[in-house]
């Protein structure tokens, strides 16, 4: 279906281009033309990058390699757990970057970069010549931080349900079929991993559901860490709605302090064990991995560690300065792993590309993550961060405020109206 | 100066001060980099219309500097944009006032995005 055909590679970057044999053509051919821009990874960095680079030049070529054929946004999937949403609501596919902003979407899974000759290894045996790389292929879990823990368990009965996806859906039909007064296990990993808020907005979601349907289950938080971002709105949230701290409390939050942190899964006896040796049965169990960065980062050399550094003003990686990362794999604390956060490093990335490209200086970079979280359908929460750049070799400084617990029930309708609003602009701005 | 309302109490990472030194260490960031952040919210080049966040392509220069400083110095209460608009100078808010004003006020896409995307799909069909 969105196989490229010879005569859409012709159209869009010409009969030269493909009399070298466009996938092997050597960098001399594609001298002559204007700069190809490769980006790995077709999620909200990579469509954004595309995107967002069409918009400065009209005349660059621009290819994103992708191995699936279609994108599920994040944001949302917690509503598509709890029943209120659906996976195809979030579903997108490539159709609009192709044709309006003709950028060439290869399906396929990029495996090595050749930094001396600029190519890019895909793995079906293609080869595609760069003069700008964008690295953005989202993160890999750490299974084995779980004892018991792996990708097949993840994929079958103990979704992880961290990337959108068929996971999501076994999630929500578990719930479904929770024994009356049955007990859902959320294993939250440590820092930092994509969408800070979205285990605790899970779990929120979850506890309303169970709330009409299965009032008696209970949802237990194994936490490792003591703390999370809008800790005080939701512990408001679930003492007021859930009876946190009271013995028929709906929803437990357990930190690492209290033994909160998962070592391993007994897939037998569904329990998880933690640090301290406490067991906890689940008749659904949903672990959270830590996360790293994407493999292809890891393979390719650009990681230290498990995140990727980059020179600040342009997301240039340590490793070369024609390869750039962007996303969740970068390692860019203070900044959170967001969408948002991954939309406008490409927003950087673009303009820093199109400077070098009509010999301009790079400009002065500066992102935001204006991010919503809800509770319920009419308690949401917002955090307004900025990052400002503090000099190329330094992390950028963060600023930033914070929803607080409030009595006004205004307040906290509008921000979920907030919520839901920035979910559906987020979606058009990146993939329309 | 500044006052929060009480609902928006947390607040944190670095002081007005320290992001006013940061400001005067290195040239100002574009209006086009400034502008490009608010996409997520009011729509690629600001111009998104719904319901709970208005557009700003093509809003008057003097209007949006004038709602900008209200907005920083929170003089009316506000769900996001106090919070939003308080570490911007005034060269930036004008900066931000001119990327939005060049811009055309129209809609980004269809209203109906999911239809829009399967209409595009039809039309491109490459097979």
């Amino acid at each position: 279906m969105n196989k490229i055909t010879r005569r859409d590679l012709i159209k869009l970057f010409g009969a030269g281009a493909l009399s070298t044999g466009l996938m092997g053509a050597s960098s001399l051919a594609f001298a002559k033309q204007s700069a190809h821009i490769v980006i790995v990874g077709g999620g909200v960095g990579g469509a954004a990058s595309a995107k967002y680079m069409r918009l400065l030049n009209p005349d660059v070529r621009i290819t994103i390699v992708e191995p699936e054929p279609k994108y599920i946004f994040c944001p949302g999937s917690n509503e598509v757990v709890a029943g209120f949403d659906t996976l195809e609501t979030l579903t997108v596919d490539y159709n609009t970057l192709k044709s309006r902003y003709a950028v060439n979407v290869i399906q396929d899974r990029a495996t090595e970069i050749d930094y001396a000759n600029k190519k890019l290894k895909l793995a079906k045996g293609d080869v595609l010549s760069y003069d700008k790389l964008i690295v953005s292929p989202g993160p890999d879990f750490k299974y084995g931080a779980v004892e018991g823990y792996s990708k097949q368990l993840a994929e079958g009965d103990f979704p992880a349900a961290w990337h959108a996806g068929p996971q999501t859906l076994t999630l929500r039909d578990q719930i479904n079929a929770l024994p009356q007064g049955g007990t859902v296990l959320i294993s939250s990993p440590v820092d930092p991993y994509r969408c800070p808020p979205a285990p605790y907005e899970r779990a929120s979601f979850v506890a309303n559901k169970l709330k009409e349907t299965n009032p008696t289950a209970k949802v237990i938080i194994l936490d490792s860490k003591d703390d999370f971002i809008f800790h005080d709105v939701y512990l408001d949230y679930w003492k007021k709605e859930h009876g946190l701290g009271t013995a028929d409390a709906r929803i437990e939050w357990v930190p690492k302090k209290a033994g909160g942190h998962v070592t391993k899964l007994d897939t037998k006896n569904r329990t998880l064990t933690t640090a301290d040796g406490q067991v906890h049965k689940g008749d659904v169990i949903n672990i959270i991995p830590p996360e790293m960065a994407g493999s292809f980062v890891r393979m390719n050399g650009l990681a230290k560690g498990d995140w990727a550094p980059f020179n600040s003003q342009d997301f240039s990686t340590k490793r070369d300065k024609d390869v750039y990362i962007i996303g969740d794999s970068a390692a860019a604390d203070p900044m959170p792993k967001t969408g948002y956060i991954a939309s406008n490093q490409a927003k950087v990335v673009t303009k820093a590309i199109q400077a070098e490209l009509t010999g301009k200086e790079i400009g002065t970079p500066f992102i935001t993550n204006n991010c919503v979280a809800m509770a319920a359908d009419d308690w949401g929460m917002t955090v307004a961060e900025t990052f400002r750049y503090a000099g190329n070799h330094h992390a950028y400084e963060e600023s930033y405020v914070m929803s607080d617990p409030t009595e006004n029930p205004y307040y906290r309708h509008i921000r979920a109206e907030v919520a839901k609003n920035w979910q559906r602009t987020f979606r058009k701005d990146i993939f329309s | 100066m500044l006052q929060a309302p009480a609902s928006f109490a947390i607040s944190g990472g670095i002081t007005a001060e320290e992001n006013d030194k940061l400001r005067s260490e290195y040239p100002m960031p574009s209006g086009d980099m400034l502008g490009d952040n608010c996409s997520a919210c009011h729509g690629t080049k600001g111009a998104e219309f719904n319901e709970a966040m208005p557009p700003l392509a093509g809003m008057d220069k003097a209007k949006f500097i004038k709602l900008m400083k209200d907005y920083r110095a929170n003089k009316f209460p506000s769900i996001v944009m106090h919070d939003v608009a308080h570490v911007f100078s005034d060269q930036e808010i004008e900066a931000m006032a001119d990327f939005f004003a060049k811009q055309k006020p129209e809609e980004w896409t269809r209203p109906d995005w999911n239809a829009s995307i399967k209409a595009n799909t039809k039309e491109n069909s490459h097979e």
